[in-house]
């Protein structure tokens, strides 16, 4: 009786609301069809649009200069020429190096990634592939796979000497609306590896609770009633991969396996009961590997896939809450520019991917990628508000300004399961807090050695 | 009253804890106690007060922290280590009672078990029943907006446009003819069944009394259903469709009570039909998957299917219809093979005879003798079971109006489709040669083509069969469990019907549609 007296007296917070649209129709594959069909579609297509996209900014750029293609080019004269960037790589692991009867002389693996001092850029388009040189370009900065205007010359020795680079750009951004007064919040989390050795289940059921309005006086719950949307960017769950042997199970490993979608799923459904939550794939979940990741089967989550506000998303993923538009992954392009180039930080990669108007400008080189025929899911048209990768060491954010006034808010969201850590986007002026859960007490093992210390003394 | 419960309670507490060694967190207690996690934490603050002596006691402390100001943290203590946590927290942190036991757990994850045990068996509760864990009801924030779908996901998609209520997408629902042919018969159910749902009915209907358009359709929906016993068929199923139209705002809300209100195969076979109907409104990938996977559920469980003759045929008209829309499909070969189910749908009811006749393909001549003479007989069984039983009126009428949304969605898109719409009016003939006619072009087979009487889908024989012969041999099931009836899908008896056939037929279709799409 006085239970049901005090929940009637304590009045129940009601739970923001805000429009949500889902973007991910261009990272979705309708018809997957492995007919043969080779990746230089991809590149193919990546560079004529990004090339009339070029091209529209040339005559802002060095108006006077006449541009050519690289079999055109002609030594000492002065041009531009446009046309995808190839990174020659000393130590970019080839898988003939393990079927070569001589130890290559270059050691396999390499502590933080590949790059090494003599790597060099080669510009290559349609008519032929020119190498490159001179301090403009960086080879460290690029990576394979990105286009750029180049302004130089033709060298003695048949190499291309630049003198300045022109990248595309942060592309067009949608005027961000306003909203004012109002705190609307939206959780990003990753790396959640639910069943995993590491995680500790005890962390993710405290972030549930507390996003879902269990825990906490009033006045946290009144926070909590303020989000308005949960993004999970992959790698939620760790299956226990060393089950799989290439033969067929039996009843208890199936169980086995199945145990930790289960725990999340039970998990995803306390969520999806207070709010919307979208889930995406990540390179640990049981996905495709290839970019774009597919949705997560909804079979997966037979208890929460019967609430309207759970979402199965793509990796890539792109949506509006209440106009603002996020673009997010998983963190499979990030890690992958870090093997490859090189930055002060993970943010600087993600700026860069802006820059070029590409997200994942290695795939198909280095990073996996369906062999797409007619476009390039991975070009960004419009520039996102707020651009987000999962599954990093650390959480990082920085604000970024374009040159047309763009702003964008870059969030590298940490792993859960190893750091405790979630991040909070308040949508009303894009500021960021994190949330952050510990377990903290005495164990008995403390009070032992505390007791034997005593007993020492 | 309310001193004893609570000193209940505390007893129970301290029984747990010092006997059974159990944790006891505020989550746990909430749900075993059906108190909220606001009450449950306050219930384990006076324990700790009045018999905490002994006991470990876990806090959760949480707030902006001192040294970074940019982070919420929450954090579990112990007592012990509770004042000194308290320092690194801004001043006004929240304090409260996580857990209570008798001593601290070497891994903290035991303080999680119990209360993981707990939530996995009320997950593991039938899909249909509303608990606890489901609807997150303890918890301090109320979020209208959530629907869950009992059908283990079903109807899912349904919803999901309504969460996103704002408006963008409402527009698309309202023009969707499917939600109607599946609202009322799920009202009446409800309706029927309600002494048993009512302690969760109320939630429902709160949830759905927060869209406000939704309630005034609630509201005209139950009324024509009323009237509807009273009326004559036809007419009536006229009226409701502009109104069901409307109510597209409701219908996530009666799935679900048609969920909770009845026998979890029903409320999987119905929310099948109405994930079907979905993808027309939604055209969401998500919707179309949704399908895909109600489909399977229904192949799944043969029993439940294999009960239930002619309420199926709602089903297939809406799934018809849900491919007709889809703009997606660019070949013309799924609309047709689907569209062909639509008039099996109507014939039984109409006149089961003809289609019998023309049904020599797989079943004996001798049945087929019974069936041309049972068909009258079955309608004016029908007709006397309207009367006398709602729930019959209930299924014919879903099937009349079904056909009639169809006609009025798809009108003057395809010519078929009219040609459809007339045939349900006019009785066959006509649908005889719009058959032919999809057929011809859409199905390759040339088999089907050579006898006009034949040329109708075997499905549609099949089902005639099949509600014949139940209808014949079991009367008495029929008349006890209308409902079982009238759904007893065509869908199963379809299928049985086309793998005997060995033809193509609708469902691989769709099945086949769907891997294309995604």
């Amino acid at each position: 009786m006085e239970a049901m007296k005090v929940d009637s007296e304590s009045r129940l917070l009601q739970r923001k609301q805000c429009a949500y649209e889902s973007l991910d129709e261009t990272f979705g594959i309708q018809k997957e069809i492995y007919k043969g069909q080779q990746y230089s579609h991809i590149y193919f297509t990546r560079l004529r649009s990004m090339r009339t996209l070029l091209y529209m900014l040339l005559p802002n750029w060095k108006p006077l200069l006449p541009v050519c293609t690289v079999l055109g080019l002609e030594e000492g004269k002065e041009c531009i020429i446009v046309g995808t960037l190839y990174k020659h790589m000393k130590l970019k692991p080839s898988i003939l190096d393990e079927y070569s009867k001589e130890r290559s002389p270059v050691p396999l693996v390499q502590p933080h990634n590949f790059i090494h001092p003599d790597d060099y850029l080669i510009l290559e388009d349609e008519s032929g592939r020119v190498k490159i040189r001179g301090d403009a370009v960086l080879p460290s900065a690029y990576v394979t796979g990105v286009v750029a205007a180049l302004h130089g010359k033709e060298t003695g020795d048949g190499s291309f000497l630049v003198e300045d680079v022109l990248e595309a750009g942060l592309p067009h951004q949608v005027e961000r609306p306003i909203i004012s007064g109002e705190d609307k919040y939206v959780v990003f989390v990753s790396g959640l590896s639910v069943g995993g050795s590491s995680s500790n289940p005890l962390q993710y059921q405290l972030f549930v609770d507390h996003i879902t309005g269990h825990l906490g006086d009033e006045k946290e719950q009144s926070i909590a009633a303020e989000i308005v949307q949960v993004v999970i960017a992959g790698n939620s769950v760790e299956m226990h991969h060393g089950l799989l042997n290439g033969q067929s199970l039996g009843m208890k490993e199936l169980n086995r396996m199945s145990e930790s979608i289960k725990e999340l799923d039970i998990l995803l459904s306390q969520i999806a009961a207070g709010i919307p939550v979208d889930i995406m794939p990540g390179p640990d979940d049981p996905a495709n590997f290839a970019l774009p990741q597919q949705p997560l089967h909804r079979c997966l989550f037979r208890g929460s896939s019967a609430y309207n506000t759970f979402r199965s998303c793509t990796n890539p993923h792109s949506f509006t809450l209440d106009g603002i538009r996020f673009l997010g992954t998983s963190g499979q392009n990030i890690d992958d520019l870090e093997k490859y180039s090189d930055a002060k930080d993970k943010l600087e990669f993600m700026e860069r991917t802006l820059r070029w108007r590409h997200l994942a400008p290695t795939a198909p080189n280095t990073l996996g990628c369906y062999p797409f025929t007619d476009r390039d899911p991975f070009f960004i048209e419009t520039c996102p508000h707020v651009y987000f990768i999962g599954n990093q060491e650390k959480y990082e954010t920085r604000v970024t300004k374009g040159t047309e006034g763009q702003i964008v808010r870059h969030i590298c969201i940490p792993r859960f399961s190893e750091t405790g850590v979630a991040v909070v986007l308040n949508l009303r002026n894009l500021e960021c807090h994190t949330l952050s859960f510990k377990i903290e007490f005495d164990t008995e093992l403390e009070e032992e050695m505390k007791n034997r210390k005593n007993a020492h003394d | 009253m309310a001193e004893i419960e609570t000193i209940g309670i505390l007893d129970e507490i301290q029984a747990l804890v010092s006997d059974r060694l159990q944790v006891v967190s505020y989550k746990w207690l909430s749900r075993n106690f059906l108190v909220s996690s606001n009450v449950a934490k306050k219930l384990l603050q006076e324990f700790v007060e009045k018999h905490g002596a002994g006991l470990e006691v876990v806090y959760s402390l949480s707030g902006w922290l001192k040294t970074n100001p940019s982070t919420y943290h929450i954090r579990l203590v112990s007592q012990s280590k509770l004042a000194e946590a308290k320092e690194e927290f801004d001043n006004n942190c929240s304090l409260q009672v996580y857990s209570v036991q008798s001593c601290l757990p070497k891994d903290p994850a035991v303080l999680w078990n119990s209360e993981f045990v707990q939530a996995e068996e009320l997950f593991k509760q039938p899909p249909d029943v509303d608990n606890c864990f489901r609807d997150n009801r303890f918890c301090g924030i109320l979020n209208s907006f959530v629907k869950r779908t009992a059908g283990g996901g079903t109807n899912a998609s349904t919803s999901t446009p309504q969460a996103k209520s704002t408006g963008v997408l409402g527009q698309s629902r309202n023009t969707s003819a499917k939600h109607p042919a599946l609202a009322p018969p799920m009202q009446k159910k409800f309706q029927q069944s309600s002494p048993s749902i009512s302690l969760h009915s109320p939630d429902v209907v709160k949830d759905v009394k927060n869209d406000s358009h939704s309630t005034g359709t609630h509201e005209q929906n139950v009324k024509p259903n009323e009237s509807k016993g009273k009326v004559p068929q036809l007419p009536v199923n006229k009226k409701k469709g502009p109104n069901d139209k409307n109510s597209s705002g409701t219908t996530g809300a009666l799935a679900n009570m048609w969920g909770q209100a009845s026998a979890k195969s029903k409320a999987e076979n119905f929310a099948a039909n109405s994930k079907d109907s979905l993808p027309n409104s939604t055209a969401s990938a998500d919707a179309q998957i949704c399908a895909l996977e109600d489909r399977e559920y229904d192949d799944s469980d043969d029993d439940i299917t294999i009960k239930r003759a002619p309420n199926g045929e709602a089903t297939r008209k809406r799934r018809v219809v849900f491919d007709y829309s889809d703009e997606e499909d660019d070949e013309s070969k799924e609309p047709i093979t689907l569209a062909s189910p639509d008039l099996p749908k109507m014939e039984p009811v109409l006149g089961s005879k003809q289609s019998s006749k023309s049904s020599d393909l797989e079943k004996d001549k001798l049945r087929l003798d019974e069936k041309k003479e049972e068909g009258p007989s079955v309608k004016k069984r029908k007709e006397a079971e309207t009367k006398t039983n709602q729930t019959l009126k209930e299924e014919s009428s879903t099937l009349s109006k079904a056909t009639n949304t169809n006609t009025s969605s798809l009108e003057g898109n395809v010519n078929h489709v009219s040609a459809i719409g007339t045939n349900v009016k006019e009785k066959r003939r006509k649908v005889l040669k719009t058959r032919i006619d999809e057929r011809g072009r859409e199905v390759t087979e040339v088999v089907w083509e050579g006898d006009e009487a034949d040329a109708k889908p075997d499905c549609q024989e099949v089902k005639n069969i099949d509600m014949t012969s139940a209808n014949a041999s079991n009367r008495l099931p029929v008349k006890k469990s209308p409902a079982v009836g009238m759904n007893a899908p065509a869908n199963q008896a379809g299928k049985a019907g086309n793998k005997k056939a060995g033809i193509k037929d609708p469902k691989q279709g769709n099945i086949l549609s769907f891997f294309k799409k995604v």
